[in-house]
């Protein structure tokens, strides 16, 4: 696609109130365009993603209907049929495709769309900080002066060096790559939890018991993605070095 | 985007790399990780009559992380306890000049220097 030079758009009318049609003022009754002029308006900064693609506030989603909603949104915030329109619309069409995109990425994927949850959530549940979990990183550590150690004797090419160290840390990365297997099974596990206390909370006050449960849940789905990327940095760095 | 010169001289030339013995006495050890990125700091004091003689770091991480630690040594080296306890990540920040996406590189680097003071006051507490 073509990028025309374009002046910068005018940060005045860009921060208007959501509530109200940046271009003719009325309030704004339609989801993303105005009802009364039907110009496009500018997504809010706050607008979650989940908010932003039509989704409850779940883990399993509906990729279904996630894709559809963002192929709809696409087509109608899409750059290119803003080319002979204002300036301030050809900008609000650009700063809506970039958010909308990034919306759809995270929310595609699993694990980004966890870290996004966590992210969304973390005002309510207090220090989502998980504790580190210090016998993975001395694990980590002492693996990592092993791949030192084998990195600075592979230039040599001693086999009498090398084998050895080459099946320490297969046999090492075989038992890392074993343990992401279980992590990626325990993911569905909290996805569930939380979805179903979603749903239960709808319906219930919110009191002290369900507050603890929920923080539980954030605290060890935190705790699992940790876990998880500091796991496979590691097993990046085995599989590099052994290639 | 490009590393500060300062940043990219600490990745070149790190000082203090190494490790002490862990249970040798006066030494304190950290070891922190940076769930953003995966990012594993260690870093280590010997403190002789309250006063911080030697520091050593290894991290596996990004240029900023190395950085971060690698300076963090060089500032601990000659501090009492309680002035080591007073160093901020905020410092390492101008000092480094990183940008805002490597902030957490600093934060790091300000856990592992309090999770060192921190176990080596436990052990001190401990053989009193």
């Amino acid at each position: 696609m073509e990028q025309k030079p374009q002046a910068p758009p005018k940060r005045t009318e860009l921060h208007m109130a959501r509530s109200m049609c940046w271009h003719c003022q009325s309030e704004i009754t339609g989801e993303y365009f105005c009802e009364q002029c039907v110009k496009v308006q500018p997504l809010s900064k706050e607008l979650d993603y989940f908010t932003c693609l039509g989704l409850p506030r779940l883990l399993n989603i509906d990729l279904e209907a996630l894709e559809s909603k963002f192929y709809a949104l696409s087509r109608s915030f899409h750059p290119d049929f803003y080319h002979n329109k204002t300036e301030s619309e050809q900008a609000i069409s650009l700063g809506n495709s970039a958010l909308l995109n990034i919306a759809y990425r995270t929310l595609k994927d699993p694990v980004q769309r966890a870290e996004y949850l966590l992210k969304l959530e973390a005002g309510s549940a207090k220090d989502i900080r998980s504790s580190p979990p210090a016998d993975l990183f001395e694990e980590i550590l002492a693996l990592q002066e092993d791949l030192e150690e084998y990195r600075q004797a592979a230039p040599e090419r001693d086999p009498a060096v090398l084998e050895p160290l080459k099946a320490k840390l297969s046999s090492d990365r075989d038992r890392l790559e074993q343990r992401q297997r279980e992590m990626d099974t325990r993911l569905p596990e909290l996805f569930n939890a939380w979805d179903h206390l979603q749903t239960r909370a709808g319906a219930a006050p919110v009191d002290d018991r369900l507050r603890k449960e929920r923080e539980t849940i954030l605290k060890d789905l935190r705790e699992l993605l940790s876990n998880r990327t500091y796991l496979r940095n590691i097993i990046t760095d085995l599989v590099a070095a052994m290639a | 985007m490009a590393y500060s010169e300062k940043v990219v001289d600490h990745f070149n030339n790190p000082r203090n790399m190494g490790s002490f013995k862990k249970d040798e006495d006066g030494v304190g050890t950290g070891i922190v990780g940076a769930p953003e990125c995966g990012d594993v700091m260690k870093l280590q004091i010997k403190v002789q009559n309250d006063t911080i003689v030697d520091a050593k770091f290894k991290t596996f991480g990004c240029g900023s992380a190395i950085a971060s630690s690698s300076l963090a040594t060089e500032w601990l080296k000659g501090k009492t306890v309680e002035e080591a306890q007073q160093i901020k990540n905020t410092d390492i920040v101008q000092e480094l000049n990183l940008p805002p996406v490597k902030i957490h590189c600093s934060v790091l680097a300000e856990d592992a220097i309090k999770a060192a003071l921190n176990d080596y006051k436990k052990k001190a507490e401990e053989t009193k």
